[in-house]
């Protein structure tokens, strides 16, 4: 089971979820190359690719919620950064992801 | 040396499909790939589940009992399996007992890659390599 | 000088940035890997990050200011500099 393989699984399921709803892995491909990795270790190590920036809460509902790609569950949010909270989904026209920013969406004014 | 064998008519087998086969006393799992055919083992690296009752997907098949996954073309195991959950209730004492055995159990079975077999489509059969 | 403090993840990239930021400019901070701590401890932070209205790291405190995300321009107008 090498991570590399799975990385590449990984971008092939999440490709056909996320490009319904707008979105697109990050043309940062350092980025993306690293957040799955770490998405791997956390699949590895939690049965499920949690996302490598939110909190595991040990509360299952609250958990289901930052499961890769967890743009459903924060559409308004994400839409708003045009970017997911660790960055490795964007919108699909976007072509400079530094440019977007990473705020909350209390800070967004979206609470 | 290894020899094609005869397996299944390539139409009876939908793109995305998947079908099983017993050839010479083993058990294989045919899978159609948008046109391309591969053969691998029927059993699960994980437990042993039958894998034609899985999900095809591209070139990754998971398996349906717990969602182990593979890769069609080459055997890799990609995931292993994915925790059930049970929900918050508190089982009877005897369930309890079980589950947590089975866990300690279930906890150092290892998901080991799969066998695939060269396979290829003439006459409109699809021929495996034993 | 304004105390830095941060709750931070190690698999996540923006947080090995806030913690590079501060390195970088030579400012004193306390981190604490949420992901690495002990159930009390991320229990006691999941309470303040809800307070917070924060559902992410990293989460950085700038004397009484909390900054939710990586915003190094925000940083910086803190840190007055």
């Amino acid at each position: 089971m090498s991570t590399d393989s799975r990385k590449n699984a990984l971008r092939h399921f999440f490709a056909r979820i996320v490009e319904p709803m707008g979105f697109k892995f990050t043309p940062d491909e350092e980025l993306a190359d690293f957040l799955l990795a770490q998405e791997v270790k956390l699949e590895e190590k939690h049965g499920i690719p949690f996302c490598p920036c939110q909190p595991i809460r040990r509360d299952r509902a609250r958990d289901m919620q930052i499961v890769c790609p967890c743009i459903p569950f924060h559409r308004k949010h994400f839409d708003a950064m045009r970017r997911c909270w660790c960055g490795l989904f964007v919108h699909q026209d976007v072509t400079d992801p530094t440019s977007l920013p990473q705020m909350s969406a209390k800070d967004l004014g979206l609470e | 040396m290894s020899e094609f064998v005869k397996a299944i008519r390539a139409e009876e087998i939908a793109p995305g499909g998947m079908r099983t086969v017993e050839l010479k006393g083993h058990q294989f799992v045919v899978c159609n790939c948008g046109g391309t055919f591969h053969a691998i083992d029927r059993r699960c690296g994980h437990m042993n589940a039958p894998l034609e009752m899985g999900t095809l997907d591209g070139t990754i098949v998971t398996c349906g009992m717990h969602c182990a996954q593979f890769d069609v073309t080459t055997g890799e195991a990609l995931a292993g399996p994915v925790p059930a959950y049970l929900g918050n209730e508190v089982p009877p004492p005897r369930t309890g007992a079980l589950l947590r055995n089975v866990g300690l159990f279930m906890q150092n079975v290892r998901t080991e890659p799969i066998g695939c077999y060269p396979a290829k489509v003439e006459g409109g059969w699809v021929w495996i390599a034993l | 000088m304004k105390k830095v403090s941060m709750y931070t993840l190690s698999t996540c990239p923006w947080c090995r940035l806030a913690k590079q930021y501060f390195t970088q400019r030579h400012i004193p901070f306390e981190y604490t890997d949420y992901d690495l701590a002990d159930d009390s401890t991320q229990e006691r932070i999941m309470r303040e990050l809800d307070a917070e209205g924060a559902s992410g790291f990293p989460v950085v405190k700038i004397g009484d200011q909390v900054v939710v995300g990586y915003q190094p321009d925000r940083y910086a107008k803190l840190l007055g500099t």
